[in-house]
């Protein structure tokens, strides 16, 4: 068992984040590199920025939009965000693995502040994984993948809740940790190749919907010519 | 804000089936509006063909690889849906209608979805399809109402837009749009109302003989000015419908003495481009920039209409020279700015009724003209409302994006597409209606009556036209003229 957590520790977990970060590298420079190209092929490049940034704003820290529509859902989502973001980045234990591994430290969260994140991160997940089922318009347009990726996101919050708090034993905290790593590593590997890609793709969508409407000039007759119609009437 | 949804009756006129069923049998295509008749053999590979033509020479792709790596299917924009809210019908959510073309887009045109497709021989394009695209982007009014509320920042207009003008590609257009714009073309008149160039004189001399009796003022329509500051196109249907609002604008300039002109050559702002066919779209911009040049003018001034307004706007400077392209303005900016110079005065006892003003979707979506209208009416308007939400959160009038032209749709358009709206005049109380768009004007006339709401619409200018007050000088040299002319006889 401890031998199998420490490849999960070592060589897979190096593995897996290293897939991330250049999966996340690659969408992220598809992206720009589309949006430069759009951007050199528009006819019209005043861009409207205040505009763009105000809504990118606006969506990345929704605290306006929160009670606009659905507020309960609202709350909820952006609880459970939160929990997902600080607590695998600022946590204490993940800290000290860091720097353990590379010798480089940041900032940690308070014990009391990851138990509560860690819980709110598992009952908001788990209500909004309720909602998208009880929602009747939300499981019409659910795939799948919709309702795995929120229970896959869970397990490590879940795992790594009873490996911290609640004392277990050896055998149950090896498996339990077991089970927490390879989870971790798991996600790793979706985040490029999933929706999940938002955690860095939704700063750039405000941005990439204004720039789509920037047509390039002569579109008329290129289509025209690539599909036979130059001179066919209206 | 919400609605109740429509009972089973409202949704049987609604959707009643305006053709004939021959005419569904013989195009294989069970939609609502009318159609030219169509190739209709061989439709998904036809489709396809026009989709990867339109992605290759476009930007399209852009946003359609950053939609399908991000949509999160939380369904948030159908709270923000007049037609979903009203109609309740899952298949009107907008991330659904989205969803139509980008499942094609990501198993025909991404390597993963054409290896996943091919491997399970599953996702194929068919003529189901393609009907339901053909259905579903015609229910939508392309308000983009629903991009506001998205987390992702979807813009689904813009894939109703694009689907709208693949569909087009392959002869799927309504056939009203599409008869206009040949007209504005290719046509003899040139101008989608077919209004011929000596009728138009005709008019525009009887509406000055008309100004003239009602306000003892000389108020003209310039013709093929060269040179003037403005060069004006309203959407040409104006000519024949809004009489009102053209007098006020001709008024507006009468007061300021500043150049404006109306060409011969070419006098329509309408541009149904926008609503199905970006190659249209393109056409009908350049027709508004070459006449332009031909008159040298300055700007170009495009009077109260929405669609007209954003198709120069946004797509003058896109096909007609960047940077380089003649500055583009609305009708609204110019009477604010002038009212505001003090150029411009308005009597405040005239109009006493309540009045409220309607967003056109084309315009405050992208917060582009807001407070200006508000600023003038809360000036001379004894009694103004708000209706809320406005501005770019507003409420469209249910005729966006092309549909209020299609008038087989008009139970459709004012049962479901205009319901959140008619609640919302209800709610306000309103009795005047100020709707700076010909196409809002025209769905908003047709949803009162509908719908039995005791409220009129008009334009801004109609208003203005009503309040205007003339400087003491140019009122006297009239009736100086008309002693001149007494003592001749």
């Amino acid at each position: 068992m401890e031998s199998l957590l420490d490849f999960a520790r070592g060589p897979l977990f190096r593995f897996s984040f290293a897939v991330m970060i250049l999966g996340l590298a690659r969408i992220l420079f598809l992206d720009l590199y589309n949006a430069y190209q759009a951007y050199r092929r528009a006819g019209d490049r005043n861009i409207p920025w205040g505009l763009v940034i105000k809504r990118s704003l606006e969506w990345l820290f929704p605290v306006r939009r929160v009670f606009h529509n659905r507020p309960v859902y609202s709350i909820f989502s952006i609880l459970f965000h939160v929990g997902l973001l600080l607590v695998p980045i600022f946590l204490y234990a993940h800290v000290r693995l860091w720097k353990d591994a590379v010798g480089i430290n940041w900032l940690t969260l308070p014990y009391e502040v990851a138990y509560g994140l860690t819980v709110s991160t598992i009952v908001f997940g788990a209500a909004l994984f309720i909602g998208r089922v009880i929602s009747k318009s939300s499981s019409f347009l659910s795939r799948k993948q919709d309702y795995l990726w929120p229970i896959v996101l869970l397990i490590p919050f879940i795992t790594g809740f009873v490996c911290a708090h609640l004392g277990v034993g050896s055998r149950l905290y090896n498996t339990m940790m077991l089970i927490h790593v390879l989870a971790g590593n798991f996600i790793f590997i979706l985040i490029p190749f999933t929706k999940i890609a938002h955690c860095v793709l939704m700063p750039l969508s405000q941005f990439i919907s204004t720039l789509a409407w920037k047509f390039p000039p002569e579109t008329d007759d290129a289509i025209c010519i690539t599909l036979n119609k130059k001179g066919a009437p209206v | 804000m919400k609605t109740r949804k429509i009972t089973s009756e409202e949704r049987e006129k609604a959707f009643k089936q305006p053709r004939k069923p021959e005419v569904i049998e013989k195009q294989k295509l069970d939609v609502r509006y009318h159609i030219e008749d169509f190739e209709v053999e061989d439709r998904p590979r036809r489709f396809l063909e026009a989709f990867a033509a339109i992605l290759k020479h476009t930007n399209y792709r852009l946003a359609l690889d950053h939609y399908i790596r991000m949509s999160a299917k939380c369904s948030r924009c159908a709270t923000n849906c007049q037609v979903y809210q009203a109609t309740g019908d899952l298949r009107d959510i907008p991330c659904y209608r989205s969803e139509l073309l980008l499942s094609v887009y990501r198993r025909h045109f991404t390597l993963g979805g054409m290896l996943k497709g091919r491997a399970l021989g599953t996702g194929h394009l068919t003529d189901e399809k393609i009907q339901e695209m053909a259905d579903s982007f015609w229910d939508c009014t392309a308000c983009r109402r629903c991009a506001m509320e998205c987390p992702s920042g979807i813009d689904h207009g813009l894939i109703t837009h694009l689907g709208r003008f693949i569909l087009s590609e392959i002869g799927i257009a309504p056939r009203a749009l599409v008869v206009s714009t040949r007209e504005q073309l290719e046509g003899a008149t040139g101008n989608t109302s077919a209004i011929p160039v000596p009728a138009l004189v005709d008019t525009l001399e009887f509406l000055e003989e008309d100004m003239f009796e009602e306000k003892s003022v000389e108020i003209k329509f310039p013709m093929d000015v060269e040179g003037a500051d403005y060069v004006f196109f309203p959407a040409v249907s104006d000519f024949l419908m809004e009489a009102e609002t053209l007098m006020g604008i001709a008024a507006v300039f009468t007061a300021t003495g500043d150049s404006w002109t109306t060409g011969t050559g070419y006098f329509d702002g309408i541009n149904y481009g926008l609503f199905y066919s970006d190659r249209m779209l393109e056409r009908v911009v350049k027709k508004v920039d070459a006449e332009t040049r031909r008159l040298k003018g300055k700007n170009i001034l495009i009077g109260e209409c929405g669609h007209a307004s954003r198709s120069a706007k946004y797509f003058i400077p896109t096909y007609c020279g960047g940077d380089d392209a003649y500055p583009v303005i609305n009708i609204m900016e110019y009477t604010h700015r002038v009212w505001k110079e003090g150029r411009l005065k308005l009597d405040p006892n005239v109009v006493t009724e309540k009045v409220a003003y309607h967003d056109p979707c084309n315009i405050a979506r992208q917060r582009w003209i807001i407070e200006k209208p508000r600023e003038l009416l809360k000036a001379f308007c004894k009694n103004y409302v708000e209706m809320t939400p406005y501005g770019d959160e507003n409420i469209c009038c249910g005729g966006g994006g092309g549909t209020v032209s299609i008038d087989e749709i008009r139970p459709y358009r004012t049962t479901i597409g205009g319901k959140l709206k008619a609640d919302q005049i209800r709610k306000s109380g309103c009795e005047i209606l100020v709707a700076p768009c010909a196409n809002c004007k025209k769905q908003l006339r047709e949803l009162v009556e509908d719908q039995g709401i005791d409220c009129e619409v008009v334009g801004l200018h109609d208003l203005i036209y009503k309040a205007i007050i003339f400087d003491e000088s140019m009122v006297e040299k009239k009736e100086e003229e008309s002693v001149n002319i007494e003592d001749k006889e």
